[in-house]
């Protein structure tokens, strides 16, 4: 094992320059799918390798339910003593599993109240809401997927910017974006050096249902009018961020995407541009951690197998 | 009072609040929760109703006044305005809820709504 065992737990780090560039350089199919399939390799690999090392760390409890042969000298000396590692894997593991949890079930709490609060309308796919604040959210699942939609949203815009509205939240549902989301999301759990792959593919999958959308309108720029107004309406709600330091937040960076021409959609730059060697450098840190958890994992069986005496 | 009420699976209250408030909708006038006891022809209690209504009235989905020496009730908002009452409760009860559900849109900080503004006036342009 040695140190393969760990090197799953800080391969995530080689995703970061391609959770960066993606969102400017790919397809954002590509880079939904992409950094969503990165994302979840590397923290199930993580996640096992926690859980081995953890193995190894009971070992040294008292009481643990490893077979007796495992406290053989012989066997312990080829398994590296990871002896505070192993005893930190503990808590590390539990608090992954926990907060795993949580995540699933504020999913499933969120997607069952909003289901709950349509109950009574009559079930189209469309439900529009009259409320002052505008909102516009794609309600996956339930006895019937549906968009909903604030009639403050609806006012202000055009009937063109409704259709690319209506349109983008079909994306999402067509796409299954909340899939997306709901892995990045637990990935961010597993290993907080997957967090900006989060934020990442939270964004990608925005981009992805406008591009949709602006297929569905047959114009870019009234997708980008839609986001842009419903945007300045809504501001009402503040962001604690210092506006003059702050990059452009996601919504002026869609609206700036959706004025420029459409994107390719190549599914694999080449190697030789920046986004393709940081394309390449996740996949093989992809490819590594499964390796690595692999050959850890491999390794402690046999070593467990060895040790029990049958 | 609640009692019956609270043996009963949350979502049965929902579901009972959408009856009582269609019951109210049907009445065309202000009734009184008999009357809508009697509408909704269930085996459900006095209190039950009146229950439901006046979790409808904190809610703000129906209104009522004195007449005699009982209220007369009358639908405030209709399903569609419950639905937006309960869909507001989950938005704002769930502060990571963009975990959840993907928004069309976000909050925005000011530097943002400035270039956004500048984005705009670019796209209106060139038309």
């Amino acid at each position: 094992m040695g140190i393969f065992v760990f090197l799953p737990l800080v391969l995530p780090l080689t995703a970061w320059p391609v959770a960066r560039l993606a969102e400017q350089r790919l397809h954002p199919r590509t880079a939904t799918v992409l950094l969503t399939g990165v994302a979840t390799v590397m923290a199930l690999c993580s996640t096992l390798c926690l859980a081995l090392l953890m193995v190894v760390g009971t070992a040294q409890l008292p009481g643990n339910p490893l077979p007796d042969g495992w406290s053989d000298p012989e066997v312990r000396a080829s398994v590296p003593r990871h002896e505070v590692a192993g005893k930190a894997a503990i808590p590390a593991l539990l608090a992954v599993v926990a907060t795993g949890a949580r995540a699933l079930l504020r999913h499933g709490r969120v997607r069952r109240r909003a289901h709950a609060a349509l109950r009574g309308l009559p079930s189209t796919q469309v439900a529009v809401l009259p409320d002052a604040e505008p909102y516009a959210y794609a309600l996956p699942g339930g006895p019937r997927e549906r968009i909903v939609v604030s009639t403050a949203m609806l006012d202000c815009l055009a009937s063109r910017e409704r259709r690319a509205l209506f349109a983008h939240e079909r994306a999402h549902l067509a796409a299954r974006h909340h899939r997306h989301l709901l892995l990045v999301q637990l990935a961010a759990c597993a290993n907080p050096f997957l967090r900006p792959l989060r934020t990442a593919v939270a964004y990608t999958a925005e981009r992805w249902a406008d591009e949709e959308a602006a297929r569905a309108v047959g114009s870019r720029r009234a997708v980008a009018r839609a986001i842009g107004t419903a945007a300045l309406v809504s501001r009402a709600a503040p962001a604690p961020t210092l506006a003059a330091l702050a990059a452009p937040g996601p919504l002026p960076r869609r609206v700036a995407a959706l004025l420029a021409p459409a994107p390719s959609g190549r599914a694999w730059p080449s190697v030789f541009t920046t986004v393709g060697l940081a394309l390449w450098t996740a996949a093989t840190g992809a490819v590594l951690s499964a390796t690595c958890s692999a050959n850890s994992a491999v390794t402690l069986l046999l070593l467990l197998q060895a040790a029990t005496p049958l | 009072m609640t009692e019956p009420e609270a043996r009963r699976p949350r979502r049965a209250q929902g579901a009972l609040e959408t009856r009582v408030l269609a019951a109210l909708h049907e009445a065309g006038r202000p009734v009184t929760a008999g009357w809508v006891q009697e509408r909704l022809a269930a085996d459900l209690a006095y209190t039950t109703v009146m229950t439901v209504l006046v979790r409808l009235l904190a809610k703000n989905a129906v209104t009522r006044r004195r007449e005699g020496r009982s209220f007369v009730w009358l639908p405030a908002a209709d399903e569609a305005g419950l639905a937006a009452l309960k869909m507001r409760k989950v938005l704002d009860g769930e502060q990571d809820r963009r975990a959840v559900l993907a928004s069309f849109i976000t909050a925005l900080p000011e530097g943002d709504e400035r270039l956004l503004r500048e984005l705009l006036d670019q796209a209106d342009d060139e038309d």
